[in-house]
């Protein structure tokens, strides 16, 4: 018997992609999610263009998922989940749930892409008025409206005349716990900054920032843009509060470079909320017996340079599920993740063989 | 609105600030003028004047980069005459010219007579007096203990005998306190003539009337002698 049936578990761009690779290797593939669409976050969150290149996200996450659909070698299971692991790899017996009822399947390796979740801004009541206030919004909710073609703002259904990002949101406070950087939300700010822009012409668009991180390409193809072309304001100084004055948000801050305190009043606030490891990411790290990393995403083994591989044999992880991910992380872990379960296969085939 | 808490000139009309920012904007050199603003400091380090004075060549860039009127205002009232124009700011990994933002905010200034233009140029009208009706900058007679405190403690003493150190030097100084060179009258003539084709006559009496007036004075009697009534002669309209 040969060890080759891998497992995929989430069907966002990081699944997708490990899927696509192990079944283009030629190893059979189960792919699972317990939502009942795949795409991950980018659809089920309703993202409107993907950052950096502005590409649609449901023509871009289309795309990936035709190229998994009708695969020879991919069984794709929506609406599945994983409700138990036991045995060690190559032979993990895995019980999904799913529209037909439980299943038992032996599998010989298993990749992670369960990805992240959003950072919840009303976890801490403290933060800028989330579940107070119509007009403070997150990038998530923007993206919606951004998706629909009418940014507005919520409170009276009006174009807005002055809109604000407060980035950091979740992220780098050691008050909340959460250290890291989210990677990903100055480049989504920026974006959806430029996409307000070109919606809302005559509204001015501030970014309050702690440091902008336009890392590689970003840089020029969407700071510059957004500061050259857009005029946007970016402001390095994070909004202290946001209360409310008539009916009228205000913010509160510093601007530090200028040394001078601002007030402003916004007609729409978003806070760019950053990643956290998902339920799904949380909850398979107990299944598989995977330790999470400090900052409670998926352990992985190879510090720089092997970004995929944890330390449960044969289990390996891709995008955010292992830490704050960029779409273009994501993709390569995937890739990365199908080439060394392949080969964690094949070399188990082997020993398999030679021991006759 | 301002963004500032402490913003200044707050009793000045939006519509006010914004037809100067415009003219700014609008001028030819612009484009090449701003890109964006990391306010990353690279000018000011590189700045003589951000080093002795409450100046910095980042404010102008970050503040046009952010369109933000108000504090465009503030800076054209106030700082804008604190820079020595030496363009050591080019420095900036964007390719801006925070010096050359400065040029064009202190042409607009002078077009429109603002406080500012008038208090910082009135300490050169002795230079603008002399360059405009000698076309030289600078005359060894101009050369006084209290005129520019910066010229240092020597200045007291040259300045005593200023026409015994003149003669100590070649012959081509004329021998003369007044000038540093000889104008020609033909020159004198051109000078005048570009200086009231070209509004720069007409920017003297924005900023100083005295000054102006005996410029006029001075300038009247040569275009006379030469047959031109200097109230027939119209300033160039560059719009057309």
């Amino acid at each position: 018997m040969d060890h080759n049936l891998i497992l995929v578990i989430g069907g966002g761009p990081a699944g997708l992609e490990a899927a696509r690779g192990t079944g283009d290797l030629g190893y059979p593939t189960i792919l699972v999610d317990k939502r009942d669409v795949f795409g991950g976050t980018p659809i089920s969150a309703g993202y409107a263009a993907l950052t950096p290149d502005m590409r649609s996200a449901d023509e871009a996450m289309a795309e990936m998922i035709e190229a998994v659909l009708n695969h020879d070698e991919i069984d794709l299971r929506t609406g599945t989940e994983i409700i138990a692991v036991s045995g060690s790899a190559p032979e993990l017996s895995v019980t999904l749930r799913g529209p037909k009822g439980e299943e038992q399947i032996t599998i010989s390796s298993a990749i992670i892409a369960t990805g992240f979740q959003h950072f919840d801004p009303g976890r801490e009541t403290q933060i800028y008025g989330y579940y107070e206030f119509d007009d403070v919004i997150t990038l998530v909710d923007a993206e919606k409206m951004l998706k629909a073609g009418n940014f507005v703002r919520p409170s009276t259904g009006e174009p807005p005349k002055q809109v604000c990002f407060i980035q950091c949101v979740g992220s780098r406070d050691r008050q909340i716990g959460n250290f890291w950087c989210s990677k990903v939300c100055c480049g989504v700010a920026t974006k959806e900054a430029i996409e307000i822009r070109d919606l809302v012409p005559d509204c001015r668009v501030f970014v309050f920032y702690i440091d902008m991180r336009m890392y590689g390409f970003w840089e020029d193809e969407l700071y510059w843009k957004a500061q050259e072309e857009k005029k946007v304001n970016f402001i390095r100084g994070i909004v202290t509060e946001v209360t409310m004055r008539g009916d009228t948000v205000v913010v509160k801050g510093e601007d530090t470079t200028m040394g001078r305190p601002m007030e402003i009043a916004m007609d729409v606030v978003i806070l760019s909320v950053g990643m956290e490891p998902s339920e799904g990411t949380i909850e398979m790290s107990k299944l598989f017996n995977i330790p999470l990393e400090s900052h409670g995403f998926i352990a992985t083994i190879g510090g720089a340079l092997n970004t995929v591989t944890t330390s449960v044999p044969g289990i390996f992880v891709a995008g955010a599920a292992a830490g704050p991910a960029d779409l273009e992380d994501s993709i390569s872990m995937g890739g990365a993740s199908a080439m060394k379960a392949a080969a964690f296969c094949r070399n188990k085939s082997k020993e398999l063989a030679a021991a006759g | 609105m301002s963004i500032y808490l402490d913003a200044k000139y707050r009793d000045v009309p939006q519509e006010e600030k914004q037809a100067l920012f415009d003219e700014v904007t609008s001028d030819m050199r612009w484009e090449t003028t701003l890109y964006g603003c990391y306010e990353c400091g690279i000018c000011v380090a590189a700045c003589p004047s951000a080093r002795f004075y409450d100046f910095s060549p980042r404010v102008f860039a970050q503040i046009m980069n952010r369109e933000d009127i108000d504090t465009f205002y503030e800076l054209l009232n106030d700082s804008v005459w604190d820079c020595s124009q030496c363009f050591a700011c080019t420095r900036c990994p964007r390719q801006n010219n925070p010096g050359a933002i400065i040029t064009i905010m202190r042409e607009v200034a002078v077009r429109h007579g603002l406080q500012s233009a008038k208090n910082a140029l009135k300490a050169y009208s002795r230079i603008i007096y002399k360059i405009m009706s000698t076309g030289t900058q600078v005359a060894p007679d101009m050369l006084q203990p209290d005129f520019f405190p910066d010229w240092g403690p020597d200045v007291v003493r040259v300045s005593e005998n200023l026409d015994v150190w003149r003669r100590a030097i070649p012959p081509e100084t004329m021998h003369t306190v007044e000038l540093a060179w000889d104008v020609s009258e033909k020159t004198r003539l051109e000078l005048y003539l570009i200086w009231k084709l070209t509004g720069n006559l007409q920017m003297i009496e924005n900023l100083d009337e005295n000054l102006f007036m005996i410029l006029e004075e001075v300038m009247e009697e040569l275009l006379e002698e030469h047959g031109y009534n200097i109230d027939d002669i119209d300033m160039i309209d560059t719009d057309e």
